[in-house]
């Protein structure tokens, strides 16, 4: 069992600049997802943590061992390939034997570890198949059981479901997790998929250009984004700029007054914000509800706009509603989404969860 | 109802009709074999004659004779091109394995240049590969008198041949293979010997294969570099040639060596071959 630590990692191609300074804490058994979009320096940052690429700068943990510069065969790490990357000239059996025999290990300690193993992640009695014999969600078991077959301090996923079909992935992902729980092993997953990282990650740490930008549980990263990347990376959200315009109450009960281009909205204070402040103001689609006739108290923002388009998406209905000149999306469920369907004409839309994110420079407003 | 059967109803001009097409068809079929078989014929016919001759005995008989006089008095010529060839094999996969992962898996400067120099030999003629090797050799007056004269010179000139099948499956082959390995604890040399080597096998056999087929049935560098004490099969034939004429045991010689070059052929595609066609190296 291991602790992770990465600390001021940096990786540098001339330069470009594949990771910044990347300081992370993974406890032991956490398993810890990197988000992002492609070429956010998430894969880089765990063939760091393999050694399979050498960081510019920084230092790696596990546990107080500093493995920075320990090849990835002495580090003893068990790292799923986003391609199973079985030996396709060798059976199930001896690609799960393969790290023991390479260890030197006895014909009988091995034999007894893959029966260990291929009972483990399910698929016994398929040790003499090879693996052009099995399916793509049975190949990346196998993998998954060669590499806890040496008892490695840590499990490096880079995107390992990735390349297998979508009903596939929502099993294999709790297979994954369970696996990982019952093992008890220290993990770090490597996704571009959000509801994969939601699925089964301990904390998530969402990278963008290099950094991470926020690290989180789920609900942390997607009720309390601290940057703008976040607000926009995770779920959909509508992203508008404003200014703060006036700060009222104090403590607990403070409220600030954003101002989005002739629009007035009120949102729980933010720690930091003072009048003047340039803002990106984020509400989130699921949290614009179409007020009723007298309703209108519940709510401490009410706007009103026209529908311009309903896009019916089985469970939800996307209301987009013009208001003052912006689109905003609502997304409406429940019987209500069918009242909308053939939906046109004026609604009010009203909301109490604003999320604020100081910029210093204007956010870009998607049209 | 259906639309054939109406269109089947009136009977005997429908019938015709099908007749006429299906005489057609049979025209183009005949005609698309019979180029094939000529195609066969203007590949094969060469070899067929020399079979024939190679058999043919005084008088217009036929007798196997001429081939025992191959394995007697050109057993020796024989010998040396298998020895020749053998050698040139060996020094070839062992210079062509490192180099060819060396060329694929790490980048160093002038890459492109040494692998356009390696694949010169493949576009030189081989009478100016064997005046510049004469020319060499003259310098060390052994190599001009050892069979190691005429296995460099042959290694040198098939040495692309060798490299760059071994370069194109090595190339095919995933990094993330080599990677697995390394993670899971093994050695650089237990990643080469257990994973590369294997799946890169149908590389090196085919390097093999050509070399092989073509270091055994040279002839013209072997002309300018070979020792006097060493004629391979290929200069027996022309040397036999050029003083007495076209023997039947010539012949004989001949057919055999071309039926050794088939012979390494099917055994590289029966043990090679269909992971070759299917287009991958990976079973």
């Amino acid at each position: 069992m291991s602790t992770v630590r990465l600390s001021r990692v940096s990786k540098r191609y001339g330069t470009t600049v594949a990771v910044h300074e990347l300081d992370l804490d993974v406890a032991d058994g956490e398993l810890v997802t990197l988000l992002g979009p492609s070429g956010c320096g998430k894969t880089t940052t765990l063939r760091m943590l393999a050694g399979l690429i050498e960081p510019s700068a920084g230092r790696v943990w596990f546990d107080d061992e500093d493995v920075t510069y320990v090849p990835p065969r002495t580090r003893n790490i068990g790292f799923v390939f986003q391609t199973p990357a079985l030996f396709p000239h060798l059976s199930v059996a001896r690609n799960i034997a393969f790290g023991l025999s390479v260890k030197g290990a006895k014909r009988g300690a091995i034999d007894e570890r893959v029966a260990e193993m291929l009972a483990l992640v399910g698929l016994a009695g398929y040790g003499e198949r090879m693996p052009s014999q099995l399916s793509g969600g049975q190949q990346q078991r196998v993998a998954l059981a060669r590499v806890l077959a040496t008892d490695p301090r840590v499990l490096l996923f880079d995107e390992p479901l990735s390349a297998l079909d979508r009903n596939l992935r929502d099993t294999l992902k709790y297979s994954i997790l369970e696996l990982q729980r019952r093992t008890g092993k220290t993990a770090i997953y490597v996704t571009h998929d959000q509801s994969e990282a939601f699925a089964i990650s301990d904390r998530i740490v969402v990278m963008n250009a290099g950094r991470a930008e926020q690290i989180g549980t789920q609900t942390e990263i997607y009720l309390r984004p601290e940057t703008p990347f976040v607000a926009e990376f995770i779920g959909a959200t509508n992203a508008l700029a404003g200014d703060v315009v006036a700060i009222d109450g104090t403590g607990e009960e403070a409220r600030a007054r954003v101002d989005v281009g002739g629009l007035q909205i009120r949102s729980r204070f933010r720690p930091g914000l003072s009048v003047g402040d340039r803002v990106a103001v984020y509400l989130r689609p699921e949290n614009l509800v179409v007020v009723q006739e007298g309703q209108d108290r519940r709510f401490e923002n009410v706007v009103e706009g026209e529908i311009e388009r309903v896009i019916f998406e089985g469970p939800t209905a996307q209301l987009r509603v013009g208001v003052a000149g912006r689109e905003l999306r609502a997304d409406v469920s429940g019987g209500e989404r069918l009242t909308f369907i053939e939906g046109r004409g004026r609604v009010r839309l009203g909301f109490n969860e604003v999320t604020l994110i100081p910029t210093p420079t204007p956010v870009p407003v998607p049209a | 109802m259906t639309a054939a059967n109406v269109a089947a109803a009136p009977g005997a001009p429908a019938s015709a009709e099908r007749a006429r097409r299906i005489t057609r068809r049979r025209m183009t079929g005949l005609i698309g074999h019979a180029y094939v078989w000529l195609v066969l014929i203007v590949f094969v016919l060469p070899f067929l004659t020399l079979l024939v001759y190679s058999v043919s005995g005084p008088g217009g008989t036929y007798a196997v004779q001429n081939f025992q006089y191959v394995l007697g008095s050109f057993g020796d010529n024989l010998w040396w091109s298998f020895r020749v060839s053998g050698l040139t094999l060996l020094i070839n996969v062992l210079v062509a394995l490192p180099a060819a992962y060396a060329i694929v898996r790490y980048p160093f400067p002038g890459k492109r240049l040494l692998f356009s120099a390696l694949t010169l030999p493949l576009y030189v003629p081989g009478a100016v590969i064997g005046i510049s090797l004469v020319l060499v050799y003259n310098f060390s007056y052994h190599l001009t008198t050892s069979v190691w004269g005429l296995v460099l010179a042959m290694a040198v000139g098939t040495f692309p041949l060798m490299l760059t099948p071994i370069v194109v499956a090595l190339r095919d082959l995933p990094v993330s293979f080599e990677e697995a390995a390394a993670c899971l604890g093994a050695t650089r040399w237990q990643t080469y010997w257990r994973v590369v080597f294997p799946l890169i096998g149908p590389g090196v056999s085919a390097g093999l294969m050509l070399t092989f087929i073509i270091v055994f049935n040279e002839y013209l560098v072997t002309l300018f570099v070979h020792p006097p004490s060493i004629t391979t099969g290929p200069l027996r034939v022309f040397n036999l040639v050029r003083t007495a004429g076209l023997a039947p045991t010539t012949a004989a010689l001949a057919v055999t060596m071309q039926l050794i070059s088939f012979a390494a052929v099917l055994v590289f595609f029966r043990v090679f071959g269909t992971r070759y066609l299917k287009g991958t190296y990976l079973i």
